[in-house]
């Protein structure tokens, strides 16, 4: 599904280069569940971001859906990212002005789906997450799983091909982030390929591939 | 999508309550400010559009040249219309017609009565014949053009007129009536035409024949004159397609060249313009039938004032936007996460701007009315606001929105989607470094607003600084507790004025009487030419008279420098000139000049004394060489001085009462109109003082709108820097150390813009001033004062949020964190 050859990702600072990613050769097929784990500033995240597309490496080569993403201009790659992406992240990001339901529509706004096609796949994904009752509340009004729910929801509306999860559970109690890891699994089931980025070694066994990340590379 | 957006922008509304207010009062102060400068405008732009081929339609009009001066004249000398259309080429049309100007007597006789219905002052009559009616389409209710305007005695009137004189009657039925204008002439109403709805100049209700002039008493005396102008002969002409004004400007002039009678000597130089029919409303120069004439450089002051409220309102709205802009960036972040193109958010952005300039808008019409009778001095008295009703307003209020809304929400929208989505998930502080530029911006845009209000100050205090000065300066003569009023200007009974002067004398209130043609000062003046010879040289002058008895110089307490002064005659038999005059003639001292002979007309006339000089006009002009001689026939103005107000002498209104009384026993024929001097001088000066409360009113709204911006401002800034403050607290800084370092920023954008502002007002000032021939002085203590009260209005407002968070408990900020 997604490939990445020789991706490297520095700052110049003053003469020197500082890397961040180097070298990183990874190959990610259709219904995989990759977990990728590593000590803070090893570069989990920054990898993260190139394979959504919301960064770009300073070299390499990019392939998604066997397309080669390092010679797109930014248009062609959001229109790639909003067909197949969706992105969870730990601290939630749901718009703090607009309620649940229409955090959860928002997506489909940008992809120009028609006002009652929208209010039934809303109203599906609402029903699917049990929130049906709380969507016509704020997220300031919501414990931090539920916001992670509709954080999920949001990714989900789409039908992404590719979910990218950054510490997912990083803000939630164990209890909150056993029922979120438990959806993975099941989306993954369902035929969804994930990667998620982690500190947790529990919740990397949800996965079925691990990769470890040390100073920039590959383990 | 929309919704969505709407949603969106409603909820960021409220949620920065105080920011939206900034926003949208700004805004709504400058869209009122042009609605109702539209308004004006656009009145004034609408008049006589609405004619058929209105581009081809001309006045002719002429221009006399007499020593250097050149005198305009609205109309045309009366032959030439005839001439015009039997030899003139390129002339689809050539409309005479005469106005009369005076106001008429209209006695409606009733049968089986022997006293006739009177309408007194009766205005709005022409003399014209079909011509007129090719030129401007009326609407035929009874009659028609080639009939209703042919044989003497015969008038047109229009339904409002015919439904006045005849109230009882159907349109048809009104034709064939007769009436009497000024007791003399009997007319036959032979045809009636609707009232002109659009805005024109040419309001005429009542059509007489041309004929009737020609063939009757009524004939002008100077019908056949080629010498001979009156500017009631007016001439309109509606070019033939193709042909240039100045072709028939040509044609006009060849026949006045053909045709008129040149005397030896006669210097003069005679000229004709074609004026187009859309400069009729605006030329001061000319004449147009007692109607308003629009004031072109107004207009534009007032354009100009619009434009510079919006754009005051629209800097807030970009300052605080861009200023805010930290605040959303989240959700631009959250928003470009999830799919949304760049194009989407500047969409998204620009929407909200509308919907806050639609805000202000609304706003905006709701105070209109009020607005409306502020200004009512500058307003038409017929301009009209409904807004269901004119769509031109909906036009202009929808540019208004989309070009304000573009302005102030296209460089935030910009701004704010540009913010990449990484950099702003991450960390707050991403943003800060990337938004050096915008910073930098709103520092300008501050600036600009300052300037703008700090200009509007100084130019306020300048005109009212000057029109002080017009009003206390000594103008050479006394002119409180003076009022006057005037006989007939044909009024030769002299024997009446004397018993009349007699009377008022016996009014205890009264302390003096004077017989004069006019006050000293006045806006009109006879003015002629006088030859002196010095012996050597001949020194030929042109000079203004003024004639009065021989109290008329004691009454306004002018100081006589030389000589005796009048002494009583019936005509001018010496004259007493002013300091001007006689420095002119070469005379060091007055009193040289006691005795000499000038020569007036080919009278010898002896100079029997030297008058300190006072004006003659407002200010606006030069002191003139002036004469003042006796001359009983010319003087039909009482002066009259009043003892001050006190319980020994009664008040001046039961002298006026008193006067009243005697005007009615001997002029029961005229009303009794009277004038205090000091306010018909004050009246020299309504456009000055007009132009002054527009500027307090310009001034007030541009400092509250820039001090509203100030506001929002430092609001950011200061809740910006909350943890910044706390710790400087915490480590002993005082209330004052904070304050100053909170507001020295701000202060310092205040102050260049209050250097910026003085060059630009020193020379909108200077200019204006340049009208005026005795002004008050540029001093620079305005400026200091201006800037000063610049800055402390800034101060204040700085104040109200500086203040507060330096007094705020450090702990607070600190824990929170």
């Amino acid at each position: 599904m997604l490939e990445l050859k020789n991706i490297s990702k520095w700052y110049n600072s003053g003469a020197n280069k500082t890397f961040i990613l180097k070298n990183i050769d990874l190959l990610i097929n259709e219904g995989e569940f990759v977990s990728i784990m590593g000590p803070s500033g090893s570069g989990k995240s920054t990898l993260l971001n190139i394979l959504g597309m919301l960064d770009e490496p300073s070299e390499g080569y990019h392939y998604f859906m066997g397309e080669a993403v390092h010679l797109m201009k930014e248009k062609q790659r959001s229109a790639l990212y909003k067909k197949y992406v969706g992105f969870v992240f730990q601290a939630y990001h749901l718009i703090d002005e607009l309620t649940v339901y229409e955090n959860i529509e928002t997506p489909l706004l940008y992809q120009d789906v028609k006002s009652s096609e929208r209010k039934a796949m809303v109203a599906d994904m609402l029903d699917r997450f049990q929130i049906v009752g709380k969507k016509d509340l704020f997220p300031s009004q919501l414990s931090g799983g539920q916001q992670q729910l509709v954080g999920i929801a949001r990714a989900l509306i789409v039908s992404p091909k590719l979910i990218l999860a950054d510490e997912p559970t990083g803000n939630l109690n164990s209890k909150q982030g056993e029922e979120i890891m438990g959806l993975f699994k099941k989306l993954n089931q369902e035929g969804v390929t994930i990667v998620q980025v982690t500190h947790s070694e529990k919740n990397a066994t949800y996965g079925s591939r691990i990769i470890n990340l040390l100073d920039g590379s590959i383990q | 999508m929309f919704r969505n957006y709407i949603n969106i922008a409603f909820r960021n509304i409220w949620k920065h309550k105080f920011f939206s207010f900034i926003n949208i009062s700004g805004l709504a102060i400058g869209i009122s400010a042009s609605l109702v400068i539209f308004l004006i405008v656009q009145y004034d732009f609408s008049f006589d559009k609405h004619h058929k081929d209105s581009d081809r339609i001309y006045r002719a009009v002429s221009n006399f040249e007499f020593s250097g001066e050149v005198y305009k004249n609205s109309g045309i000398t009366s032959p030439m219309a005839d001439a015009l259309r039997k030899e003139g080429t390129g002339i689809e049309l050539v409309v005479p017609f005469r106005h009369m100007d005076f106001e008429r007597k209209i006695s409606i006789p009733v049968t089986g009565k022997d006293e006739p219905i009177v309408f007194k002052k009766q205005q709005d009559f022409i003399a014209t014949d079909q011509a007129y009616f090719k030129l401007f389409s009326y609407e035929w209710v009874a009659g028609n053009p080639a009939a209703s305007l042919q044989d003497p005695y015969q008038v047109v009137l229009t339904e409002s007129k015919a439904k006045l004189y005849f109230p009882n009657l159907k349109p048809s039925d009104v034709m064939g009536k007769e009436f009497f204008m000024d007791d003399s002439v009997r007319l036959t109403v032979s045809g009636i035409v609707k009232d002109q709805v659009k805005k024109t100049d040419f309001t005429f209700k009542a059509f007489l024949s041309r004929a009737t002039l020609e063939k009757t008493s009524l004939k002008p005396r100077d019908w056949t004159q080629w010498n001979n102008t009156n500017s009631s002969s007016q001439l309109l002409v509606k070019l033939s397609q193709g042909t240039k004004p100045i072709q028939v400007e040509k044609q006009i002039e060849a026949l006045s060249e053909k045709n008129r009678i040149k005397e030896p000597g006669d210097n003069s130089k005679t000229s004709f313009k074609l004026q187009p029919l859309n400069d009729i409303h605006f030329n001061p120069d000319y004449w147009i039938y007692e109607n308003r004439i629009a004031h072109k450089p107004t207009l534009l002051g007032l354009l100009a004032v619009a434009a510079f409220l919006l754009l005051l309102g629209c800097i807030n709205f970009i300052n605080l936007t861009t200023a805010q802009a930290a605040g959303r960036a989240k959700e631009i972040g959250i928003r470009k996460t999830i799919g949304s193109s760049k194009m989407q958010l500047i969409f998204q952005f620009l929407n909200e701007t509308i919907l806050i300039t639609l805000m202000a808008t609304i706003f905006s019409v709701l105070i209109t009315p009020l607005l409306l009778k502020v200004f009512a001095d500058f307003i038409p008295s017929d301009l009209t606001f409904n807004f269901f009703q004119q769509p031109a307003i909906w036009l202009f209020l929808l540019m208004l929105v989309v070009v304000v809304s573009f302005l102030s929400g296209f460089y935030p929208a910009l701004v704010l989607s540009k913010f990449k989505p990484l950099a702003v998930l991450k960390s707050q502080s991403a943003i800060s470094g990337g938004q050096s530029k915008t910073a930098w911006l709103r520092k300008s845009l501050t600036v600009v607003q300052f300037v703008i209000a700090q200009v509007f100050i100084i130019a306020a205090f300048f005109v009212s600084k000057q029109i002080n000065y017009t009003l206390q300066k000594d103008l050479g003569f006394q002119k409180e507790a003076i009022l006057y009023f005037s006989t007939q200007y044909n009024d030769t009974a002299v024997g009446r004025q004397k018993l009349m002067v007699e009377k008022i004398k016996q009014i205890p209130e009264v302390s003096m009487v004077s017989l004069s043609t006019s006050p000293p000062s006045s806006v009109s003046s006879w003015s002629g030419t006088i030859k002196y010879k010095d012996g050597k040289k001949e020194i030929e002058t042109d000079v203004q008279f003024k004639y009065g008895d021989t109290s008329f110089m004691k009454l306004y307490k002018m100081d006589l420098l030389a000589g005796t002064g009048l002494t009583p005659a019936d005509t001018v038999s010496s004259f007493v000139i002013n300091e001007t005059y006689a420095r002119l003639l070469g005379f060091k001292n007055p009193k040289e000049a006691i005795g000499k002979i000038l020569i007036w007309d080919v009278k010898p006339v002896p100079i029997a004394g030297v008058v300190k000089d006072f004006h003659t006009r407002s200010l606006h002009e030069q002191i003139k060489p002036t004469a003042i001689g006796t001359w009983v026939n010319a003087s039909h103005t009482f002066n009259v001085a009043l003892y001050p107000q006190n319980g020994q002498t009664g008040t001046w209104q039961s002298a006026i009462k008193k006067m009243e009384k005697s005007w009615k026993e001997l002029y029961p024929e005229n009303d009794f109109e009277y004038q205090f001097l000091d306010e018909s001088i004050a009246k020299f000066y309504t456009s000055e003082k007009n132009i002054s409360r527009l500027l307090n009113w310009a001034t007030g709204l541009a400092i509250f709108i820039s001090c509203l911006g100030l506001l929002g401002l430092v609001i950011f800034i200061t809740n910006q820097r909350t943890k910044e403050i706390g710790i400087r607290k915490v480590i002993g800084a005082s209330v004052t150390q904070i304050v100053t370092l909170l507001s020295k920023d701000f202060l310092k954008l205040v102050l260049i813009g209050f250097i910026i502002a003085i060059p630009i007002a020193w020379w909108g000032t200077h200019t204006w001033l340049e009208n005026f021939a005795f002004k008050t002085n540029m001093s620079w203590w305005i400026f200091i004062l201006s800037g000063g009260l610049m800055i402390m209005i800034a101060l204040i407002t700085l104040g109200i949020q500086t203040i507060r968070s330096a007094m705020a408990n450090p702990v607070k900020s600190l824990r929170s964190e």
